[in-house]
C-alpha cells in the first residue's frame, strides 16, 4: 500500500505540476518547484519495495513497480534533479521564457522517473516519447539557432529510435505468454520467442541510438553543447540513463547470448575510445563533456554486452552501479562548467578542486565512486583482450577529463574577483558531495563490495597507475595539442549535409512527379489503370 | 457462407434511433433553409447537441444488447425494403462524427455568425445548412444496409461537401470545388456501375443478402474492381488525390475540418464495408495488398510533399493525402489474418482507430491553423513567430493534434499503430510497418517545423491582428485531446467496434 | 443477340464515349457532358438488366426500375451542381477552366477565407 503511495506520487508529483503550468498565473511561481519536484522520487527510491502498481482493468493495465536497478539509479537521478532544478531556478530568475522552460523540465522528468519506474511495455514507451520530447523541449531552449538544430537532431534521431523500439516491443509483447505485458514477462519469454534474433536487433539498435553509440552519437554533443547548464546536466546525467536502464531491463541475461553480447561490447569500446580521440580536439568544457558521456556509455553498453555475451545476471548490477556513478558525476561536473564560468580567478581553486576530484573520479581515481564502479564491472568484464582494452579506456578517459579540467580553468570569467552566485553555486558543491557519498553508501549497502575489497593495495594501485598514465599523456597534450586537427562537434554529423542536398534534390523529383500525377488526364488515365490492375489482381488471386 | 453477420431481419430496440440520426440533420436543413441565416445557427447547434446525444442513445443501445442496431425501414424486409443497420464500426463512426461536427460547430460560431444588423447572410446560411446535410450523408453512410441507398448517400455527401469548398467565392477557390465535383463524379458513376453489375449478377443490392450470395466470378471481380476505385477516387487515396489539396486548403478553416476530417472518411468506410463484408470471400490478399501499396505511396509521398509546403494549409491539407494512405494499409491486415484463421479485430480495429483519430486530430490542426491565419494574417510557415504567444492553447493543441498524427503514446494514432504492427508481424509483412514507422518519422518533422517556428518569439512592437474568441481555442484544444488521449480506448473493457460482427474467421479469404 | 445484349452494347459503349471525353475534354462544360454520357449507359445498362431479370407477366424488374428513376435524379442534381459552379467562375473569373493552377506555385497563392 505504502509502496503504490510512494511510486505514484513520484510520477505525480511533476506530472501534476506540469498539468499545473496550464494555468498561466502558477506557470510563473514553477520556477521555485522545480527542486521539490523530484523529493518524491528520491523518498521512493529510499523507502519502496518491490511490490507493483497496477493501474487499469484486466484487459489492458499500465503498472510500475521498482527493481534494483531502478531504485539504484532513481536515487541518484533524484538527487541530480533536485539540484539542478535550484541551479535551473536561480537561472530562471527574471527570465522571459521561463514558461516553456519550465513546461519542458516537468515533462522530461516525469518522462524520466516514469521510465526508471515503468514495469510494462506500453507505459515504457509512453514515458519514453514523453521523456524525449520533454528532452528536445529543453536543447530548444538554449535559443539559438545550433539549439534549433540540436533540437531537430535530437528529436528525429530519439523518434527513429523510437520507431525500432516500438517494432522489437510489439514483437516483445507477441511473444509473451498469456498476453501480459509486463517487461519482466517478456525479457524472460525471448529466449523462447520465434522471432528473438530480430526482437533483439531492434531493441539493441533502438536503445542503442538513445544510449548514444558510436556511430549514431553525433546528437549528444550537439545536444549538450546548446542546451542550458542545468539541462544539459540531467541530460547528460539521468536522461541518456533510461536506455542503459532499458537495456539491463529488456536483455535476457540468463542465458549466454555471444552473437549479441560481443558485437555490443565491440561497438561500445569503440565508443569508448572515439569518444576520447574526438573529445581531446575540443576546445569547450560543455562539448569534451559530451564526448565523455559519448565514451562512458561505449563502456557502459560493452559491460553490458560481455554480460549478455556470458549470461551473467550480475552484470545488471555492475551496470547500474557504474550508470548510477557516472549519472551523479557528470551531471555535477556539468553544474560545474555554469559555476566556473562565472567565477573570477581569485576563488577558482575554491571550485575548481572539487570539479578535479570528480573528473578523475571518473577516469577510476582510488577511493572515489569511480574507482569503485571500475571494480563493480571488473568481473563482468572478465579477463583477457577486454580487460586490457578497458584498463586502456581508463586511461584515456584520464586524458579526456584533465583535458576538460585545462579548457575548464580557461574558462573562467574575466572578472578576478567574480564569485558565482549562491544560487548556482550550491547546488554544485551539494552534486559534489553526493558524487562522493552515494556511491560509496550504494557499493556498500547494496552488497557489491566490501571496505576491505577496495582498500587492498593491489587493488588501489591498479586503480592508479592508468591515472598517472593518463597524466602524463595530458602533459603531452598541452604541450602538443595544438598539432591536433579541430573537428567540428558532432564530427561525422558534417557528413549528413551533402547527404541532405542529394535528400533535397529526390523531394524536388517527388514534388515534380506528384504535380504531374495531379494533372487532370493523368489521374483520369491512373483510375483507369487501377480499375484494371485490381480487376486483374484479382482475377489472377483465382 | 463467408460470414454469420447476425440476419436479423427485425427491428431492435433503439432501432427508431437510426432512422432519427439520418433524418434530424435534414430536417434541421430544411428548417434552417425556411428561416433564414441567424436562426439556421440556432437550429444548427440546437441539432448538433440532439443529434450528439441520439449518437451516444445508440451506442448505448448496441453495448446493452451487445449486437447490432437495426431498423427496417416500412416492415418491407430486404430485399425488397430497406434495412438500416448500425454494428460496432458504424456506431463508433457515427459517434465520433458527431463529436467533431460539434466541435467544428462550436468552432465555427465565431468565423460563420450572421452579422449584427444583416438579416440575410449567404456564406454563414450556406456553412450551417451544408454542415448539417454532411452529418445526415455521412450517418447515412454508416447505417445503411444496401449498396443503392450507400450510393446516394455518398452523392449526398459529395454536393454537400463541395460548396464548402468555395463558401468565399473566389475563383480559385471555385475552380477546386469543380475539379473536386467533377472527379467525385467521375468516381460515383464508377461505383454505380459495379452496383448495377452486382444487381444484374445476384438480383439483390443489400450488403447481408450479397454477402451469402456472391461467389468469386469475373462480374463480381469487375464490380468490385469499378466500386472500390470509385471510392478511392472519391476518397482521394494517391494517386487520385488530384482535388484534394487545393480543396482542403483553400476553403474556410471550418469547412477544411469538415472536408478533411470527415467527409473522405464516408468513402472510406464504404470501402471498408465493402471489402469485409460484401466481397470478402472474393477480394484476393494481393489484391489487398494493391490497395495497401497505394496507401504506402501516399504516406510517402503526401509526406514529403507535406514537408516542402511554405503554407500551413497546404501542408496540413498534404498531411491529410498522407494519413489517408494509412487507412488502407488494415485492408491486408485483415486479409492476412483472416487468411490465418485468426481474428481480423486487430487489423480492423487499428484502421478504425486510425480513422477517428484523423478526424479528431486534422480538425483541430485545421481549425487551429484557422485560428493562426486570423491571428498573424497569414500562414507562411517561414513566418509563425509569434503565434505560440498569442495563442498557446491553439498551438498545445496543434502539437497534441500533430503528435497523434505521429504516433506517439497515448494517442489514438498510436494505439492504431501498435495494433497494425502487430497484425502486421502477425501476418508477416513486416512492410507494412516499416512505412508506418518512416511515414511517423516524416510527419515529426514537419510538425516539429511549424511548433518550433510558431515558438519563436515575436518581434518587438508586434501585435496580433485580430483577437479570437476564447472559446474557439477551447474547443480546438477539446478536439485534440480527444484524439491525443484515444488511445485510452485500450481501458475499454468490451470491444465494442466488434459488436455485431461476428464474422467466422478464415472462411471466404482465400 | 438478343435485345438485352444489344443494349448492354450500346451502354458499353456509351460509357467508353464517356470516359474518353471526362479524361481528354479540358473544358468543364464538355466534362460534364460527358458524364452525363457515362451516366446514361450506366442507366441503359440497369434497364436491360432489368428487362433480362423480368419475372413471369412483367415487363421488368421493378426494383431497378424504381433505382434508376432516383438514380437519374441524383445525376440530375450533380449536374446542375456542376452547372451552376461553372456559371458561377464564368461569373468570377470571365473564363472556365480548371488547369489553369496546375502548378503547385499557384495555389500557394491562393487567397483564403
Amino acid at each position: 500500500m505504502t509502496t503504490s503511495v510512494l511510486l505514484l506520487a513520484a510520477i505525480g508529483a511533476p506530472l501534476a505540476l506540469l498539468l499545473a503550468c496550464m494555468v498561466p498565473g502558477l506557470r510563473k511561481r514553477m520556477p521555485l518547484l522545480l527542486a521539490l519536484a523530484p523529493i518524491p522520487a528520491l523518498v521512493a527510491a529510499l523507502l519502496a519495495d518491490d511490490t507493483p502498481v497496477v493501474l487499469g482493468n484486466a484487459q489492458f493495465a499500465l503498472s510500475f513497480a521498482m527493481d534494483e536497478p531502478g531504485a539504484m539509479l532513481l536515487l541518484v537521478a533524484a538527487i541530480l534533479w533536485i539540484a539542478a532544478g535550484a541551479y535551473a531556478a536561480t537561472g530562471l530568475r527574471g527570465t522571459v521564457n521561463a514558461g516553456s522552460f519550465v513546461v519542458c523540465w516537468l515533462m522530461t522528468l516525469t518522462g524520466c522517473v516514469g521510465v526508471f519506474l515503468a514495469a510494462d511495455l506500453v507505459g515504457f514507451y509512453f514515458l519514453l516519447a514523453v521523456l524525449s520530447v520533454g528532452a528536445s523541449g529543453l536543447v530548444l531552449q538554449g535559443g539559438t539557432a545550433e539549439a534549433l538544430r540540436a533540437s531537430a537532431v535530437y528529436l528525429g534521431l530519439a523518434l527513429i529510435a523510437e520507431a525500432f523500439l516500438l517494432a522489437g516491443l510489439v514483437m516483445l509483447a507477441m511473444a509473451t505468454p498469456d498476453g501480459s505485458l509486463l517487461i519482466r514477462d517478456a525479457a524472460a519469454a525471448i529466449p523462447a520467442s520465434p522471432w528473438r534474433d530480430l526482437t533483439l536487433m531492434l531493441l539493441v539498435v533502438g536503445l542503442g541510438m538513445k544510449a548514444g553509440l558510436v556511430p549514431l552519437h553525433f546528437w549528444m554533443p550537439l545536444a549538450y553543447g546548446a542546451a542550458p547548464i542545468p539541462a544539459a546536466a540531467v541530460m547528460s546525467g539521468a536522461v541518456v540513463k533510461a536506455s542503459a536502464l532499458a537495456l539491463i531491463r529488456f536483455l535476457p541475461f540468463d542465458i549466454a547470448l555471444p552473437d549479441f553480447g560481443l558485437p555490443l561490447t565491440t561497438i561500445g569500446l569503440f565508443g569508448a575510445f572515439y569518444g576520447v580521440v574526438i573529445g581531446i580536439m575540443q576546445s569547450q568544457p560543455k562539448i569534451v563533456l559530451a564526448y565523455s558521456s559519448v565514451s562512458q556509455m561505449g563502456f557502459l553498453v560493452a559491460v553490458i554486452g560481455m554480460g549478455l555475451a556470458n549470461g551473467d545476471a550480475s552484470a545488471t548490477q555492475a551496470a547500474s552501479f557504474y550508470a548510477a556513478h557516472h549519472l551523479l558525476a557528470k551531471g555535477a561536473l556539468f553544474l560545474a562548467v555554469g559555476v566556473i564560468a562565472t567565477t573570477g580567478r581569485r576563488r577558482l581553486w575554491l571550485m575548481l578542486l572539487p570539479a578535479a576530484i570528480l573528473a578523475l573520479a571518473i577516469g577510476g581515481l582510488p577511493l572515489t565512486g569511480g574507482a569503485l564502479a571500475k571494480l563493480a564491472v571488473k568481473p563482468v568484464l572478465g579477463e583477457g583482450l577486454v580487460e586490457l582494452l578497458a584498463t586502456l579506456s581508463a586511461i584515456g578517459t584520464t586524458l579526456l577529463m584533465l583535458h576538460f579540467l585545462h579548457r575548464l580553468a580557461a574558462s573562467a570569467a574575466p572578472d578576478p574577483s567574480a564569485s558565482a552566485p549562491w544560487g548556482i553555486a550550491l547546488p554544485w558543491l551539494l552534486m559534489f558531495v553526493a558524487a562522493l557519498v552515494v556511491p560509496w553508501t550504494l557499493y556498500l549497502v547494496t552488497g557489491i563490495g566490501t571496505w576491505a575489497d577496495v582498500l587492498q593495495p593491489a587493488i588501489l594501485w591498479a586503480a592508479l597507475w592508468p591515472i598517472l598514465i593518463g597524466a602524463g599523456l595530458a602533459l603531452g597534450l598541452w604541450r602538443w595539442g595544438r598539432y591536433l586537427p579541430r573537428v567540428p562537434e558532432g564530427d561525422i554529423v558534417v557528413v549528413g549535409q551533402p547527404a541532405m542536398r542529394v535528400i533535397v534534390q529526390w523531394g524536388d523529383a517527388l514534388e515534380q512527379m506528384e504535380g504531374v500525377l495531379r494533372q487532370w488526364p493523368v489521374a483520369g488515365l491512373s483510375l483507369l489503370t487501377l480499375i484494371l490492375i485490381l480487376g486483374g489482381v484479382m482475377f489472377n488471386g483465382h | 457462407m463467408p460470414h454469420s453477420l447476425s440476419t436479423q431481419d427485425v427491428t431492435t430496440p433503439g432501432g427508431l434511433l437510426l432512422v432519427l440520426a439520418v433524418l434530424v440533420p435534414f430536417v434541421g436543413v430544411l428548417a434552417g433553409m425556411v428561416l433564414g441565416s441567424r436562426s439556421a445557427q440556432r437550429v444548427a447547434l440546437a441539432i448538433l447537441a440532439t443529434g450528439l446525444a441520439i449518437a451516444i442513445a445508440i451506442a448505448d443501445a448496441l453495448v446493452r444488447s451487445g449486437d447490432a442496431v437495426v431498423y427496417i425501414l416500412g416492415g418491407w424486409t430486404p430485399p425488397l425494403g430497406i434495412a438500416l443497420r448500425a454494428d460496432g464500426l458504424a456506431v463508433i463512426m457515427l459517434l465520433a462524427v458527431a463529436v467533431v461536427i460539434s466541435g467544428i460547430g462550436v468552432y465555427a460560431r465565431a468565423d460563420f455568425g450572421t452579422p449584427q444588423g444583416v438579416r440575410e447572410a449567404r456564406a454563414p446560411l450556406m456553412f450551417w445548412l451544408l454542415l448539417l446535410a454532411v452529418w445526415g450523408s455521412l450517418n447515412l453512410v454508416f447505417v445503411s444496409g444496401d449498396l443503392f441507398t450507400l450510393y446516394v448517400a455518398l452523392e449526398l455527401l459529395t454536393f454537400a461537401g463541395v460548396p464548402l469548398v468555395s463558401l468565399s467565392g473566389q475563383p480559385e477557390t471555385l475552380r477546386s470545388a469543380l475539379r473536386y465535383l467533377l472527379y467525385a463524379l467521375f468516381g460515383s458513376v464508377l461505383y454505380l456501375l459495379g452496383a448495377v453489375l452486382l444487381y444484374g449478377a445476384y438480383g439483390t443490392l443489400d450488403i447481408m443478402l450479397l454477402a451469402v450470395r456472391v461467389h468469386p466470378e469475373p462480374v463480381t471481380w469487375a464490380a468490385a474492381a469499378l466500386m472500390t476505385v470509385g471510392l478511392l477516387a472519391k476518397t482521394a487515396l494517391f494517386p487520385l488525390h488530384l482535388w484534394l489539396p487545393p480543396a482542403h486548403a483553400g476553403a474556410p478553416a471550418a469547412a477544411s475540418a469538415v472536408l478533411s476530417g470527415l467527409v473522405i472518411k464516408g468513402s472510406w468506410f464504404l470501402a471498408v464495408r465493402l471489402w469485409l463484408d460484401v466481397f470478402a470471400g472474393v477480394v484476393t490478399l494481393p489484391s489487398a495488398q494493391t490497395l495497401a501499396t497505394l496507401g504506402a505511396a501516399a504516406i510517402l509521398v503526401g509526406n514529403i510533399v507535406a514537408l516542402r509546403q511554405v503554407r500551413l494549409k497546404l501542408l496540413i491539407a498534404y498531411s491529410t493525402v498522407a494519413q489517408i494512405g494509412y487507412l488502407f494499409l488494415m485492408f491486408p491486415l485483415a486479409a492476412g489474418l483472416a487468411a490465418a484463421q485468426l481474428d481480423s479485430a486487430t487489423a480492423v480495429n487499428g484502421g478504425l482507430l486510425q480513422a477517428i483519430s484523423h478526424a479528431t486530430a486534422k480538425a483541430a490542426m485545421f481549425m487551429a491553423a484557422g485560428l493562426i491565419y486570423t491571428t498573424l494574417g497569414h500562414d507562411r510557415i517561414a513566418d509563425l513567430r509569434g503565434a505560440a504567444r498569442a495563442l498557446p492553447m491553439t498551438l498545445v493543441a496543434f502539437a497534441l493534434g500533430g503528435a497523434s498524427l505521429i504516433g506517439l503514446p497515448p494517442s489514438g494514432g498510436f494505439l492504431a499503430k501498435w495494433l497494425l504492427v502487430s497484425a502486421a508481424i502477425m501476418t508477416a509483412q513486416w512492410w507494412w510497418a516499416l512505412v508506418m514507422f518512416v511515414g511517423g518519422l516524416l510527419t515529426s518533422a514537419y510538425v516539429f517545423i511549424v511548433v518550433v517556428r510558431a515558438m519563436a518569439p515575436a518581434p518587438e512592437g508586434w501585435t496580433p491582428k485580430a483577437c479570437v474568441p476564447y472559446y474557439q481555442q477551447v474547443a480546438v484544444l477539446a478536439l485534440a485531446l480527444c484524439s491525443f488521449l484515444l488511445g485510452m480506448a485500450v481501458f475499454c473493457p468490451v470491444d465494442v467496434a466488434q459488436i455485431g460482427r461476428a464474422v467466422v474467421p478464415g472462411i471466404g479469404w482465400p | 443477340m438478343n435485345t438485352p445484349t444489344l443494349f448492354g452494347l450500346c451502354a458499353a459503349a456509351l460509357v467508353g464515349f464517356g470516359l474518353y471525353g471526362l479524361i481528354i475534354h479540358p473544358q468543364p462544360l464538355r466534362k460534364i457532358l460527358a458524364f452525363n454520357l457515362i451516366g446514361s449507359g450506366v442507366f441503359l445498362l440497369f434497364g436491360a438488366i432489368a428487362r433480362r431479370g423480368a419475372a413471369v407477366g412483367m415487363g421488368g424488374d421493378p426494383v431497378p426500375q424504381a433505382l434508376l428513376i432516383t438514380g437519374i435524379v441524383v445525376a440530375f442534381s450533380a449536374t446542375a451542381l456542376a452547372v451552376a459552379l461553372v456559371l458561377r467562375l464564368f461569373d468570377e473569373a470571365g473564363s472556365v477552366t480548371l488547369a489553369s493552377d496546375a502548378s503547385a506555385k499557384a495555389q500557394a497563392d491562393l487567397p483564403d477565407a
